[in-house]
């Protein structure tokens, strides 16, 4: 079909294979997701703790810095679960506001402008639709969560002046399972919540109350029951308890806040079960109208 | 192996039938899809991309089972759906470069078709537009784009003419019977406008509550149904007329000279101003019509009612 003639010529190259597919779709939404300046500038602010964190990793690990902080400061430099325990905390909440932000921008154009006929009638199943967006926000997510985590514990375990990486490989594994976990969920979280709310300013205010609003009911249900069980709902209270168990951190003073790990895990699933339905409800070519 | 092929095809929607018992062989080369609104067009549509299961039955497109073949199905189709349906965000050529990727172009193939698209739908100006800013019209066209740029073998066209100005109509339709006269792709389109249909494709499948109500090649059936015509004389009439019916014709006449009369094939309009010219007769109007869409349309219209009265009987 060549631009001059104008004229219809019919394609006979090669295609690519089906499976390829979905990473068209991640591509696209990756793009679609950084290509507003909000989210470069929520990127670059996830990364200062990150800053900050090396900044006392290379003070902890210098001699010089350590003799200037005198006896007080030992604590305070010191390098251990605890201390990636507050990065990865940090830095899975930033992730939240990130998410809150991309996930919308992923899905609800698609939604708004009824593209999902256009979309689903392409080789690419339902399954295949949704799991290109869940490539694309997990790997944004990462970018902000396990990748600077790791990259900080590669660079103590190198400027460390004692073998410190092989004695504390748990950290390592702690800090990529909490973060898989969590960036997971909030990916699987984000796309139900934008695939029902068009508006995306609505669609991030609904990320935010999904993690924050469950947290005050299940602390009624607590009081007025009087019992502990209404932390699962209260999931910043489930992730760091997740958290400081996958790093081998020590465990909180309180233990009226602690929850067992099976049931953490079994709420997560729950969770993540329900945003499963959700999409499979929602992500449709065609809606059923019943009656 | 049709373009089409339906095998008892029942489609149920919120336990309702939908389509029932569609079983027939498309084989055209622009296939119509006719039918009041409401009639199982757009479910027929969805129906062969996968959209829908069908509850009994099978259907096929180029042999391939709609069920089980879905992915392959939808690889060599380029579909433009009725209602909006873009990614308003991005630039048409982004767009449709997006559609050309999933079809499985590779990514410069794909950038390039999709420059080629736009410029043959007359959208080469404003391909670097947002689609949200574009009028309904150039939607139209970026749906079309996108349906085209992968090269597809069957492009189905929902009510592609759907909210279009005359002249944008008339686009749209050349462009239509442009893509037919290249001959490398089938055409589905699906229409209430009988006009649209008629302009064309060549066979039709005339649908109604989810049935059946025809399914002819237009073409065949304007050659096998008689031809009417309307006279307009002056002079001998009624021995005029019996004359005619001398020839095969069957005819009426009516007051001031006028007759109408159903002429078989072999007889042409030469042979009536013959006899005309024989007894005297002025013809002043001769109006000579075959069948329209418009009178195949209506009679499976008819039929179809009379089925149901029958079957409710």
């Amino acid at each position: 079909m060549a631009v001059y003639k104008r004229n219809y010529t019919a394609y006979t190259g090669t295609v690519t294979p089906v499976g390829a597919r979905v990473l068209v779709l991640a591509r696209y939404a990756f793009e679609e997701a950084w290509s507003s300046k909000i989210t470069v500038g929520l990127f670059i602010l996830c990364l200062v703790p990150c800053l900050g964190s090396l900044l006392v990793i290379y003070l902890a690990d210098n001699p010089i810095a350590r003799a200037l902080v005198g006896g007080r400061g030992q604590e305070m430099l010191a390098i251990d679960a605890k201390f990636f325990l507050k990065i990865q905390q940090t830095q899975s909440w930033l992730a939240l506001v990130l998410a809150s932000w991309i996930a919308p921008r992923m899905i609800t154009f698609d939604l708004a402008d009824n593209a999902l006929p256009i979309l689903l009638s392409h080789p690419i199943s339902r399954f295949g639709y949704v799991f290109g967006k869940f490539i694309a926000l997990f790997g944004s997510l990462s970018l902000v969560t396990w990748m600077p985590c790791l990259l900080l514990f590669v660079y103590q375990g190198y400027s460390s002046s004692q073998p410190w990486a092989m004695s504390n490989l748990q950290i390592a594994f702690g800090l990529l399972a909490g973060s898989v976990i969590w960036i997971a969920f909030l990916s699987i979280l984000g796309l139900a919540l934008s695939s029902w709310v068009k508006w995306r300013v609505v669609a991030t205010g609904v990320i935010f109350a999904a993690v924050f609003v469950p947290a005050g009911v299940g602390a009624i249900v607590s009081a007025v029951l009087r019992t502990r069980w209404g932390l699962l709902l209260n999931v910043p209270v489930m992730m760091s308890n997740l958290w400081q168990r996958l790093l081998g951190a020590p465990a909180p003073i309180n233990e009226r806040f602690s929850v067992p790990t099976l049931a953490i895990a079994g709420m997560l699933s729950l969770a993540g079960l329900v945003c499963v339905g959700m999409l499979n409800k929602r992500i449709r070519a065609r809606e059923v109208v019943r009656g | 192996m049709g373009v089409i092929d339906l095998d008892g095809v029942e489609v149920r929607l919120a336990n309702r039938i939908v389509l029932n018992n569609l079983t027939g062989e498309l084989r055209g080369q622009a296939i119509g899809l006719l039918g009041p609104n409401g009639a199982g067009k757009s479910t027929l549509i969805n129906t062969l991309l996968g959209f829908h299961l069908p509850s009994k039955g099978t259907a096929r497109v180029f042999g391939l089972d709609t069920l089980k073949d879905r992915a392959q199905i939808r690889g060599g189709i380029g579909y433009m759906p009725e209602n909006d349906s873009f990614i308003g965000n991005m630039s048409g050529v982004r767009f449709v470069r997006y559609m050309a990727e999933l079809a499985g172009l590779p990514s410069g193939v794909a950038l390039e078709r999709a420059h080629e698209a736009l410029f043959y739908v007359g959208l080469g100006e404003v391909r670097y537009r947002k689609v949200n800013t574009y009028s309904l019209g150039m939607k139209q066209l970026v749906k079309l784009a996108q349906a085209l740029a992968h090269g597809p073998k069957l492009l189905i066209l929902d009510e592609p003419t759907n909210g279009l100005d005359p002249v944008a109509r008339q686009r749209m339709i050349q462009l239509i019977k442009d893509i037919r006269k290249e001959g490398s792709i089938r055409l589905l389109i699906s229409s209430h406008l009988l006009r649209d249909i008629d302009e064309t494709c060549d066979e039709v499948l005339i649908l109604k509550n989810g049935r059946i109500a025809s399914l002819c090649n237009i073409e065949e059936e304007r050659r096998s149904n008689r031809s009417f015509m309307e006279l307009e004389t002056v002079g001998a009439t009624e021995r005029f007329s019996v004359s005619i019916r001398g020839l095969g014709c069957e005819c009426a006449t009516f007051p001031g000279g006028r007759i109408k009369l159903v002429i078989p094939d072999h007889i042409e309009a030469r042979d009536l101003y013959v006899i005309a010219a024989d007894q005297g007769v002025q013809i002043r109007r001769m109006n000579q019509r075959r069948d329209s869409l418009e009178d195949i349309f209506l009679r499976a219209m008819d039929n179809e009612q009379e089925r149901t009265a029958h079957g409710s009987l």
